[in-house]
């Protein structure tokens, strides 16, 4: 009795308790899964909240079809283990204009096939509030972030629709046509989530544990080629190379690591030492200036 | 004051600056303290941060990388310029919300800190309010050549209100002050003036200088004189976010989960206290008692569970509880409130309008609003009350409230989260004033007196004749007579509903 709790347990039962306010306090909501580790841990905290129920809620993907093999297999066999409802939702329309990430702007790729198609998603299920894995430490933009962050009609983040949110207090009561995300790990590090996954035990998608992969280097990143619809270059060639992944995404735009850590432990420890910030495999951050504040108020996450 | 300031000087590591944090699986931190700084511009709030960012946590290399190379200095010394690590923070600062709170996050070796940047200025009470609410600690900042000043009482009060209890004043720019000890007493003694007026539990005077790191991250050798704690021995040492282990048991119920027949668990939050199997819990709302048989979580029953973990509790027998409920421990409970008297924080740009439709939101439930009545105003500097009618934004008003049906509510200064309330309204969803109950009573004070009460047997036969009594339409039923009731309050009419139908199924009983 009366030990102290560490940081983990704290922000596990802080998740839990929003997962719970807004299953009640929302009408249909849905789980916003990108398969990555944060939606790993997001789901599993999910799963906690509502056992021995399952999650009273959907989740929902959104694929481009440019996503790691790997991580579509993951993707099916966690629905599977745990018998979730899921919903792969994919742009049609964006997809026969042929939008893809190795001829466009990355920026064209994501604003088409993962904004616009979350949107499409939303609307056509009715959702009122959707689950994401967004954390406060990821970038400067994020910092001011709420747990539950309202959008207006057309999925528009207003800045002065946002509520402030006082101690425990979360306030879910919609106006007319507004929805909302919430982040149930706003309050997690990088390192949290990873320190965390060896707490539980979670199974996480292969990709982030070292191994040899077929790749090519483009504008100095380490690209794999998860398929023949990223072709070499005029000087570029695939070889074989020992890599893992930091973030998962669209393969075309996610530079892996050099790296010899293949188990979850190494990559841990190598993550947890790490001297720089995760977001630099992300190659859709580097866009444009400011870009992840356009993201948000356009409605990417 | 505390005894963290009987700390005697052996025990203060002797190292001068600590060494780089290294991470290992097994760490687990020892707790998570969310931390408010307060104070004027310039008195030197990024400048301590930035210094406990850089003695004592887990920077990125190439964070501390950019700080050398910017060539940027503190003050007139030749050391880096550490404010440059918020600057992230600061640069975002104009994105137009109306209520701004940037958190930032680091480890030291033992804990997790949790940076709360909220703007302080006279304009900005709300902003303040609502950031120190979730504070555990706050840091009261002042400039050792001007002390304590008037917005150094406006800060304290604003904490006091939203039930911070432990307070830090950092003298800071000690260095400029030549590390005087008369300096130093003198603010100290009129910190501990301040302090009287308010109902801090912990509350020390810190003699610092941030651009040279003397008290910050380790103990200062220029202040010989000072025998208390360093900053950061300070901090570490306070207790974490989520420890109320020692008051009266509290679980809000938020949601009522099922497994076949066998396993009803009301699940929720413990906010106060602790509970064991076999203990006796009861519910205010409808007065029943049961005893808990089971704790439940994914990863396994346990025996006990305390104030801070999220749980599902199995009781020994049905009492038909369901979301908004308080579970309490028999000898000290909650009261089934009908009326309330508050401090509330006009966070809203849209001043306080006597004919609009209001709900009260506490941590579980959401209740319609059958009257509000403006009493007074509190002026934070002198902390006396005038009488009012009307408020608006940043005000800080005394209010009574009148609920449409009893809701468990606890007296913000015995249980502070079971006493919490958010004023929302009723068509838009906004949340218009935070605030803390300081007095509830049982009893409607004004039904029969012109009251018009919603019944169920007239919502039935009319409104709601097409609905059954399944929980969705239950649900349906309790929301038309919500909705009812508001546009009846926005014409004019006094109104309260009826006490609803049970509902067990999870669902916001308000909407
Ligand atoms: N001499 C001295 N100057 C300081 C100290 N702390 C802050 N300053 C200076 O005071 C000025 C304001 O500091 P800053 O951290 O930007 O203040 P803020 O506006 O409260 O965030 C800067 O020039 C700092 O270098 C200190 O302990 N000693």
């Amino acid at each position: 009795m009366n030990a102290s709790p560490s940081h983990l347990d704290l922000l596990e039962a802080e998740s839990i308790h929003i997962f719970r306010e807004a299953a009640a306090q929302f009408r249909k909501p849905v789980l916003m899964y990108s398969i990555g580790k944060d939606s790993t841990v997001l789901l599993h905290l999910a799963r906690k909240a509502f056992w021995p129920q399952k999650p009273p809620f959907p989740l929902l993907h959104v694929d481009t079809t440019w996503k790691f093999k790997e991580m579509i297999a993951f993707r099916d066999k966690t629905v599977k283990d745990f018998g979730l409802d899921l919903i792969v939702h994919i742009n049609e329309d964006g997809i026969k204009r042929g939008i893809n990430p190795v001829d466009h702007a990355p920026s064209i790729h994501t604003d088409v096939l993962k904004t616009q198609a979350l949107k499409q998603a939303l609307d056509k299920y009715g959702f009122d509030a959707a689950f994401g894995g967004a954390r406060r430490d990821e970038e400067a933009s994020r910092a001011k972030e709420r747990v539950f962050s309202f959008r207006a009609a057309g999925h528009r983040w207003d800045p002065r629709k946002q509520r402030p949110e006082m101690w425990r207090l979360l306030n879910g009561r919609l106006g007319t046509g507004e929805s909302v995300r919430v982040f149930p790990l706003s309050n997690w590090t990088e390192k949290d989530v990873w320190r965390y996954i060896v707490r539980e035990k979670l199974d996480v998608v292969p990709l982030y544990f070292a191994a040899e992969r077929p790749t090519i280097v483009r504008n100095g990143q380490i690209l794999m080629v998860d398929d023949n619809r990223l072709k070499p270059k005029a000087g570029e060639e695939i070889k074989m190379r020992k890599i893992r992944f930091r973030t998962l995404g669209c393969y075309p735009l996610t530079a892996a690591i050099d790296s010899d850590a293949d188990t979850i432990e190494s990559v841990v420890l190598e993550t947890l030492n790490a001297q720089t910030s995760e977001r630099q495999g992300r190659l859709i951050d580097h866009d444009q200036a400011g870009a992840m504040e356009k993201k948000k108020q356009e409605g990417y996450f | 004051m505390t005894a963290l300031a009987l700390v005697p000087n052996a025990q203060v590591p002797k190292s001068e600056v600590r060494p780089v944090v290294q991470h290992t699986l097994e760490r687990d931190l020892n707790g998570i303290v969310h931390l408010l700084t307060c104070g004027s511009v310039d008195d030197g709030k990024s400048t301590l941060i930035g210094r406990l960012l850089w003695d004592a946590s887990d920077l990125y290399e190439d964070q501390r990388e950019n700080v050398r190379k910017s060539g940027r200095k503190a003050a007139d010394s030749d050391l880096p310029d550490y404010s440059m690590l918020l600057d992230g923070l600061v640069a975002e600062r104009e994105q137009g919300i109306t209520i701004d709170i940037a958190w930032k996050y680091f480890d030291t070796e033992t804990r997790r800190f949790v940076i709360i940047d909220s703007p302080g200025h006279e304009q900005y009470t709300r902003n303040m309010a609502s950031g120190a609410s979730h504070a555990d600690v706050a840091i009261l900042l002042v400039d050792a050549r001007a002390g304590v000043k008037r917005q150094t009482k406006r800060h304290a009060a604003i904490l006091d209100l939203v039930g911070v209890k432990r307070v830090v004043l950092a003298v800071n720019k000690m260095d400029l002050a030549g590390y005087s000890e008369d300096v130093f007493r003198k603010i100290e003694a009129d910190f501990r003036t301040l302090c009287w007026k308010f109902s801090f539990w912990d509350a020390v005077a810190i003699p610092l200088s941030a651009v040279y790191g003397e008290n910050v991250a380790r103990k200062a050798t220029t202040m010989p004189w000072y025998q208390g704690p360093y900053l950061l021995e300070h901090l570490e040492k306070a207790p974490s976010h989520g420890t109320a282990f020692e008051g009266p048991f509290r679980l809000p119920v938020q949601t009522v989960l099922r497994d076949g027949v066998d396993f009803r668990g009301l699940a929720g939050t413990i906010s106060s206290g602790s509970i064991k199997v076999g203990d006796e819990i009861t519910d205010v709302l409808s007065g029943k008692k049961a005893k808990v048989e089971r704790i439940a979580t994914m990863s396994g029953d346990l025996p006990s569970a305390q104030a801070g973990q999220a749980i599902a509790l199995q009781l020994d027998h049905d009492i038909d509880v369901s979301r908004g409920a308080v579970l309490a421990a028999p000898d000290s409970k909650p009261v089934a409130a009908q009326t309330i008297e508050g401090r509330f924080v006009w966070l809203s740009e849209t001043a306080f309008d006597p004919r609009a439709g209001y709900l009260l939101r506490t941590v579980t439930d959401l209740i319609p609003v059958s009257n509000i009545e403006i009493k007074a105003l509190l002026d934070l500097e002198t902390m006396s009350s005038h009488p009012a009618t009307h408020c608006g934004v940043n005000d800080i008003a005394i209010a009574k409230i009148s609920l449409g049906r009893p809701a468990a509510i606890d007296l913000f200064g015995d249980i502070s989260e079971t006493g919490t309330l958010m004023l929302v309204d009723a068509i838009t969803g906004a949340s218009i004033a935070g605030g803390v109950a300081t007095s509830v009573t049982a009893k409607s004070e004004q039904h029969g007196d012109g009251h018009f009460i919603l019944t169920r047997e007239m919502l039935a036969n009319g409104l709601c004749r097409d609905l059954s009594l399944s929980s969705a339409d239950r649900e349906e039923f309790m929301r038309r007579a919500n909705e009812a009731a508001i546009l009846l309050r926005a014409a004019g009419v006094a109104v309260a509903i009826e006490p609803p139908p049970m509902i067990d199924d999870g669902m916001d009983p308000g909407l």
